[in-house]
Formats: C-alpha cells, sequence, structure tokens
C-alpha cells in the first residue's frame, strides 16, 4: 500500500492501515512472535516425538549417539551463538540508526549460517557414506545388537529430520539477511527503521534456540 | 421516493467494490473486504466439489449392496469428501471470509495488520486448493481426511503424498490468517474500543486464532513426517523398525480436535451477533460468553485423547480425557442458555438471519449432547466408528458451522454488496436446508446406534438398514435444493437487487452505524471513536408501548445506500 | 489505543550486556560438552539432568537477553510464557505411553461372570 503509506516526522514510512509508527512497531513485533509461538510448535511436535523414542530405545540411542561427531557438532554450536551475538549487535547498531556497522554485523552473521550448513554438509556427507540414511536400504553400524537395527533407524529419522528442518530454517535465514541487507543498502522505504531488522534477529535467535537443544540431544546422550 | 433523492441514487458513490474494475485490482488487492469477496467465491467452489463427492456417498449406499462405486472408488470418494469440506470449505469458511470482511471494521479499523500477508494466505490457500484437485484428477486418495498410519504411510498406493501436501499448505494459509487476526485485534482497536466493548464475534475469532497458530503448526509437523516417510523412506511412524503408528493419531488429535472448534467458534461468534441483532437486546451476561470462547478453546486443547478410546491408549489416560471432554460441556451451554435468554422478552424478527440462528441453536444442541454419549468411556465402545459418530459430527459441523455461516453470509450481505436479497427466499431456502438437514442426519443416529459402521460402500449382511439410508439420501437431496437456491437467489439480488441501506436491520456495531454499505475501501469516512459498550440497544423500559412505535424502532436506518 | 512503548523509548540492548551473554553462553557450552564427553563422572540420570539443565539455562539466555523479552512489554513476555507452556502440553501425549503398563490391574485376568454365555430358560 505504498500509495497510501505516510512519512512521519523521523522520515520512517507508516503504512495506511496504522494511526502511528509506533502501532506499526509493535503490531510488527507482536506478529512475529506470533510466529515464533507457530515456530515453537512446529518443532515442538518433534521433540516430543524424540522424547518417546529415546525414553523406548535409550541404550540403542546411546550408543547411535557415538556415531555422531560431537566436535562438529560443538563447533556448530559456538558458530551460532556467536551468531546469535552478530545479530543482537546488528539489532542494536539499527536502533541507533548506524547504519554502516548493521550491515557489517549482518553480514558476519551470514558468514556464520553459511559457516553452519558447510558443516553440516560435511557430517551429513560421513553420514551417506557409512550408510546410515534411514531409507529401506539402511545399514545399522555394528554396535548396535541384533534384531534392534530398526531402532537405530529411527534414530537416524529423527537425526535427519530434525536438524534437516532446522539446516532448512537456517538456509531461510541466509536468503531472509541478505534480503535485509540489500535492502537497506538500497534505502527501501520498509525497511527504514530498526523493526525489520529485530524481526529478522528473533527469527535467528530462535534458529539458535532449536540448536542449544538439538546439540545436547542428539551428540551428547550418556551412557 | 423524492426527486432529489431519485437524483442521489443514480450519483454513484465510491466504495471498495467500484474504486478499481480491473482484474489484477482484484487478485492484487489488500483490501481485506475484497480478500473476504476471494476467500468467499473459492470456498464456495470446494464447497460445490465436496458437496458431489457426498452425493455420491450418499448415492452409493441407497442400496444394502452397494449401487455403483467399486470399494476404492467409495473410499477415495468419502476422503475427497472429507478433505475438501475441512480443509478447503469448513476451516476458511467462517474466519477467512466473513471475518476478514468484518473483524477490522468491527474493531473500527482500516485494515487487518498486515495485509500483505492476508493476500499470501488467500494464495497459499488457493495453491493448495489447485494441488487437492489434482491429487483428485489424478487418481484420488483413499485414507479418509485422518491420514492414519501405516494405511497412509505404508500402504496407500493413491495420491496420499499430494493430498498431506495441500492439508499442509492449507494449514500455513490458516496460521497466517490467525496471525493477522491476533495482532489485529491487539493492536488495532479504535480508540474507546476497550477488550470489553468488542462485539462477541471478535472474542470468537480471537479464540480461534489463538487455536490456529498454537495447534496447526503440529499438525503440519506430523503431517510432514507421513510426507517424508513416503517420499524418502524415513520411518517415525512405521511399526516394523519399532515406530508407534498410534502416536501418529495423538499427534493429529492433538491439532484436529482443536480444529473442531476452529469451526464451530467463529460460528458461535456469528451467532451472538444474530440473536443481538434480532431480538434487539443486548447479549445476555456478556463476560460469559466472551470468557467461555476462551475456555473452549483452552479445554479443547485438552481432549485430543476422546478421538482414541479404542486404539490402545492407555485406559487411565482416557478416564481424564473424558472427564475433561464433560468439562467442554459447561461453556457450550452457558453459551446456547446466553443465547435463549438473549431472546427474552426481545423484539424477535424472524428474519432469514435469525432463522439461520435458531436452526443453529436447536442443532448445536443435538450436536453437542450426542457428543456427551461419545465422550463416555462405555457408550463410546459401541458407538465409535458406527454412523452415529458420522451423525453427531454432522451435526457440529454442518448443522452449527456451515449453518452459522449461511446466517452470518445472509446478514453481513447487504453489508458486503450493498444489495439486498429476496427475503422470501431466503425464509424459503433456510428452512428447506433445516428440513433436509434433519432429514439426512437424523436417520443416521438411529442406524449408528443399531450398529452400521462408518465408510463400508455395503451392507448386504444387515438389509433392514436400507431404510434408514433411503432416508437420509432422500434428505440429502433435499438439502441439496436447500443449498442451491441461495447460489440463485444471492447471484440475482448482485445483478438486479434493491439498494441495501446503511443498517437494513437497525441493528448495534461499527459495521452499521459507522461504516457504508458496501463500505468505501479504508472502511470508515472519518475517524471512529467508540463511546458505547457493544450491542447498546434499548433497555425494556425505553421501548415504545404501543405497536406503531415499536414498528418504528424497528425500521431499517440510514435510509443512503 | 494507547501505546505501550513512550515515544521512541524502545529499549537499546548495550554491547556489554550482549557481549556478557554470549561470554556466559559459550562457558555453558563448554560445560555441558566437558560433562557428557570428557569427564565422565555422573550417573546417567544426573547426566541427563545437567545436559537439559544447561540447555534450557542457555535458551534462558538466549530469550531474556538477545531476543530482548527481560526488556520488553508484558504482551510480549505473556506470549514467551504461553509458546512455552503450549509446547510443555504436547508431552501430555507422553503421559499415555507412561501409563499404559499401569494395567492390567490384579484381579483383571479373573475371568468375568458376563462373558459365560447365557443359557435361556435357566433362571439365575
Amino acid at each position: 500500500m505504498s500509495e497510501h503509506a505516510a512519512h512521519n516526522e523521523g522520515g520512517d514510512v507508516v503504512y495506511a492501515q496504522y494511526e502511528t509508527i509506533e502501532q506499526q512497531q509493535e503490531s510488527y513485533v507482536v506478529g512475529m512472535w506470533s510466529f515464533l509461538v507457530t515456530e515453537i510448535m512446529f518443532f515442538g511436535g518433534l521433540f516430543m516425538v524424540y522424547s518417546l523414542y529415546r525414553w523406548k530405545y535409550v541404550d540403542v540411542w546411546s550408543k547411535m549417539s557415538t556415531e555422531l561427531d560431537w566436535r562438529w557438532g560443538g563447533l556448530n554450536t559456538t558458530i551460532l551463538l556467536i551468531s546469535s551475538f552478530f545479530v543482537a549487535m546488528a539489532v542494536q547498531k539499527a536502533q541507533k540508526r548506524e547504519t554502516k556497522a548493521q550491515i557489517n554485523y549482518l553480514w558476519l552473521t551470514v558468514l556464520c549460517a553459511l559457516g553452519f550448513l558447510c558443516v553440516k554438509y560435511v557430517e551429513y556427507q560421513a553420514k551417506f557414506h557409512h550408510g546410515l540414511w534411514p531409507d529401506a536400504l539402511y545399514t545399522a553400524p555394528h554396535i548396535i545388537p541384533h534384531g534392534e537395527e530398526g531402532y537405530s533407524r529411527i534414530f537416524m529419522s529423527l537425526y535427519f529430520a530434525m536438524t534437516g528442518l532446522h539446516g532448512a530454517h537456517v538456509a531461510i535465514g541466509i536468503i531472509v539477511i541478505t534480503t535485509l541487507i540489500f535492502m537497506t543498502k538500497a534505502k527501501a522505504p520498509s525497511v527504514s527503521d530498526f523493526v525489520p531488522t529485530e524481526m529478522v534477529g528473533l527469527y535467528w535467535h530462535f534458529v539458535d534456540l532449536v540448536w542449544i537443544f538439538l546439540y545436547p540431544l542428539f551428540y551428547l546422550i550418556p551412557k | 421516493m423524492s426527486a432529489a433523492a431519485a437524483v442521489q441514487e443514480q450519483k454513484v458513490e465510491k466504495n471498495y467494490l467500484n474504486a478499481d474494475h480491473t482484474i489484477a485490482s482484484w487478485l492484487l488487492t489488500k483490501d481485506h473486504k475484497r480478500i473476504a469477496v476471494l476467500y468467499l467465491i473459492s470456498v464456495t467452489f470446494f464447497f460445490f466439489i465436496g458437496s458431489i463427492a457426498a452425493g455420491l456417498v450418499r448415492l452409493e449406499l441407497t442400496s444394502s449392496q452397494g449401487l455403483m462405486l467399486t470399494s476404492e472408488a467409495y473410499n477415495k470418494m468419502f476422503s475427497a469428501h472429507g478433505v475438501v469440506m475441512i480443509f478447503f470449505f469448513l476451516i476458511p469458511a467462517v474466519p477467512a471470509t466473513l471475518g476478514n470482511f468484518i473483524l477490522p471494521i468491527m474493531l473500527g479499523a482500516r485494515d487487518l495488520a498486515f495485509p500483505r500477508l492476508n493476500l499470501l494466505s488467500w494464495y497459499l490457500y488457493v495453491f493448495a486448493g489447485i494441488l487437492a484437485a489434482i491429487a483428485l484428477a489424478t487418481g484420488g486418495f483413499d485414507a479418509g481426511w485422518t491420514f492414519y498410519t501405516p494405511l497412509s504411510s505404508l500402504y496407500s498406493n493413491t495420491q496420499i503424498t499430494m493430498a498431506l501436501s495441500a492439508a499442509f499448505i492449507a494449514g500455513f494459509s490458516s496460521i497466517f490468517t490467525g496471525l493477522n487476526f491476533i495482532v489485529t485485534v491487539h493492536k488495532m482497536r479504535a480508540p474507546g474500543m476497550t477488550w470489553f466493548r468488542m462485539p462477541l464475534m471478535i472474542w470468537s475469532t480471537y479464540a480461534t486464532s489463538v487455536i490456529i497458530i498454537l495447534g496447526t503448526p503440529v499438525v503440519a509437523i506430523t503431517l510432514f513426517l507421513v510426507i517424508l516417510e513416503r517420499w524418502l523412506g524415513i520411518g517415525i511412524f512405521s511399526p516394523e523398525i519399532g515406530g508407534d503408528p498410534v502416536l501418529f493419531q495423538h499427534m493429529f488429535w492433538f491439532y484436529s480436535h482443536p480444529a473442531v472448534y476452529i469451526m464451530v467458534l467463529p460460528a458461535m461468534g456469528v451467532v451472538s451477533e444474530l440473536m443481538a441483532a434480532f431480538s434487539k437486546r443486548p447479549v445476555f451476561g456478556y463476560h460469559f460468553v466472551a470468557f467461555s470462547s476462551l475456555a473452549i478453546a483452552g479445554l479443547g486443547f485438552l481432549v485430543w485423547g476422546h478421538h482414541m478410546f479404542v486404539s490402545s491408549q492407555s485406559v487411565y489416560l482416557s478416564v481424564v480425557f473424558s472427564f475433561i471432554t464433560f468439562l467442554v460441556a459447561i461453556p457450550s451451554a452457558i453459551k446456547t442458555f446466553n443465547w435463549t435468554f438473549t431472546m427474552f422478552k426481545g423484539h424477535v424478527e424472524f428474519k432469514t438471519p435469525m432463522i439461520y440462528g435458531l436452526a443453529f441453536m436447536g442443532l448445536f444442541l443435538i450436536g453437542g449432547l450426542t457428543g456427551l454419549f461419545l465422550a463416555s468411556l462405555d457408550t463410546d465402545v459401541h458407538l465409535t466408528g458406527t454412523y452415529f459418530i458420522v451423525a453427531h459430527f454432522h451435526y457440529v459441523m454442518v448443522g452449527s458451522a456451515t449453518i452459522a455461516f449461511m446466517g452470518g453470509l445472509h446478514y453481513w450481505w447487504p453489508k458486503m454488496f450493498g444489495r439486498m436479497y429476496s427475503e422470501f427466499w431466503g425464509r424459503i431456502s433456510a428452512i428447506t436446508i433445516f428440513a433436509g438437514f434433519n432429514f439426512t442426519f437424523f436417520p443416521q443416529f438411529i442406524v449408528g446406534y443399531l450398529g452400521m459402521p462408518r465408510r463400508y460402500h455395503y451392507y448386504f449382511f444387515e438389509p433392514g438398514w436400507e431404510v434408514y439410508n433411503i432416508m437420509s439420501t432422500m434428505g440429502a437431496t433435499i438439502l441439496a435444493i436447500g443449498f442451491a437456491m441461495p447460489a440463485f437467489y444471492l447471484t440475482a439480488s448482485l445483478l438486479k437487487g434493491k439498494k441495501a441501506p446503511q443498517n437494513p436491520w437497525g441493528a448495534k456495531g461499527l459495521e452499521w452505524e459507522k461504516a457504508a454499505s458496501p463500505p468505501v475501501t479504508h472502511n470508515f469516512s472519518e475517524p471512529v471513536v467508540v463511546t458505547e459498550p457493544a450491542y447498546n440497544y434499548p433497555t425494556l423500559d425505553e421501548w415504545p408501548e404501543d405497536d406503531a412505535g415499536v414498528e418504528a424502532a424497528l425500521a431499517p436506518q440510514g435510509g443512503k445506500g | 489505543m494507547a501505546s505501550q512503548f513512550p515515544q521512541h523509548g524502545h529499549h537499546i540492548t548495550p554491547t556489554k550486556v550482549l557481549g556478557w551473554n554470549l561470554f556466559w553462553l559459550l562457558i555453558l557450552m563448554a560445560s555441558t560438552v566437558l560433562l557428557a564427553r570428557v569427564f565422565h563422572f555422573l550417573p546417567t540420570f544426573p547426566a541427563n539432568m545437567a545436559a537439559l539443565g544447561i540447555a534450557v539455562t542457555k535458551a534462558y539466555l538466549v530469550i531474556n537477553i538477545f531476543m530482548g523479552v527481560k526488556f520488553s512489554t508484558k504482551l510480549t513476555k505473556m506470549y514467551a510464557i504461553g509458546g512455552f507452556v503450549w509446547f510443555m502440553l504436547i508431552f501430555g501425549i507422553l503421559v499415555d505411553y507412561a501409563t499404559r503398563s499401569w494395567e492390567p490391574v490384579p484381579g483383571w485376568e479373573k475371568t468375568p461372570s458376563s462373558s459365560i454365555p447365557r443359557v435361556p430358560g435357566i433362571k439365575e
């Protein structure tokens, strides 16, 4: 509705359905939180499935956990935590209207996200190599006792489903952040204030949050 | 009509319908009213598709040998009927069509908070609808609308993946609508529109939106896991490797039971509006009705297991679910009692929307109370999987949700299109639908109690059931005629209907008192300030004593269209 | 509708707070790895609880400081809490699996009298 949008005294664009810039900004933030709640529920279903099967097949899962390399996973956790800091800094710079620093921090976030995906690629590659892709051709590792191969296949199913879905969120995050960078550079009216950066930040923190739980749940199951 | 008025009639006023005439201005619109019209057209289309499937199911059952379909074709028919009617008609019908149109106007806002997201949700809906249509055209799917594993994941060779994807995408369409409504209710209320001045339609739409954003993602991930299982071989629900198919039922019903309230809560909101407007009385116990909507939304999340009493669920949990299911009856009964008391000493007018409203009350009562039979652990063992349950949920979904949708459509039709429909044909069709509906589904209660299983396409082992099934099919024919009538007289009203005044019902509410018929693009010509509670009708003392005075008070207000 | 922020009065989190938050997050990350993979002194159950506890603490730090819930409106806090409560609600499904093994209770294996076919004509 750009033809109906007005600028307030600060130069921010206020869309036609809103009275003031504050109302618009609050609406955007509430909208983003509503979206995050749906995301929580989306992953929540998977975490529940995970809990059920880990509880049912705890021995097999503990053994399968050693098939995943905790060092790669730990590296990825560190990368995501640092990227979360970068995006929080980007939001702060956007609030202070320091556009240049904001864009730099956003680029750093993208860099971290790409690094995360590279590590994931290496890990997935190794799993494919070992025949751990959980379809009909799945071959269980030797450490799994006879008769319990199916349980280890469920572990790998959930591993790929959960980290894959998380990886898709990371990839979407890269696209969104890059778009935000180019729109900010082009001084597009819809990103004239800090709220779009804050919304992207909230999304990125959520991606980080999911990984914070995925890491100990998959890589660090105790014996 | 005076000459001056006639001149004024000829001068075409700008409103949202004639603001722009190009096709692009409709397909790229961000106006919530135009998007509501787009939704209206598309849900009507899917209602038609779903009805054809229902008609074939009913035709097949007129003979105890099965009339014409093979078992597989029959399975595909009832699956098509279920998926289309639930995901593409009932879930978007009241919120995305009527809610989209009326919610910002009722709040005194110029539009929803996120107009572009609103348009996106319509496109997602259409895309999902096209996927479902392709799935139907390329062979159909046969696992019912519930897609129970392992039938849907391991055995079925039909277009399940495509149907699942359609339901998945349609879910995101409703998530975006729900998100939009929540933000709009929180942030876009006009000055003076406090929470307890909001019309009850808003309260129930808000409760619905909360269910949508909390529940729909769970079914989305569940369907997604089944898609992965079919597509990539990832097995999470497959028993051969230690997965639990019953887990699918848990996750599916975690959303799909609240989804029943997604369908019926906005319908209850519509009925609250109808009862007040056609009794000219404030809704009795406003706060109770408002909070009962939230209570239903909350309790609705705690009863999913009552769909699983006979599927190996722990009996201890079943007891808890049974108990909480009984609790849902309390807020539902509060609503029904309060609507009844709203009519008490009111000036009840039996206009078309009110006839639908009253039909809702009766049918919802039957639908709700038979739900209690099914919520009891022991009677459910006898009744589950029979036509009793089919009749029960059709009383709730058709008898309540669809009939309230029809009532709301007739109530707001003059506001949406600025034209009056034929009141005579409206009443005839409302009564036909009510009669046809009962004729169709009441025999199913009896035949279900006698033990006729659902989803069977013949019953040669018990030919005595034929009489009930033939009755039911005859009723379905009457019902079809009833639903066909509005298609004609509503279309006719668009072409040559009488121009609607601003407030044809003499009702209270921002949409009638402040917005023109049809409204302008940004809803109101001047800023809205709300100074009075909802349903601020005259008290009993303020009503005129004599009949002439009452008639004058009930006359439509705001002559200009 | 009254605004919940004062004019342009949104909270700006200082760099120092964000930096310390990152520091604590990394410390917690290192400790969870050490507990699970380097020093195996904890038995299974406490080890699980420790891993989960650390994850929850990390999540709390991210939500409160990075996502700014600590500095935000009541509505946002409500969303954060509501999301968490509903997230826990899904785990109610597990109650089913936990209580299935409780049955059958003693005495259920006895044949109920109603399962013996009735012979017509004989009074009970």
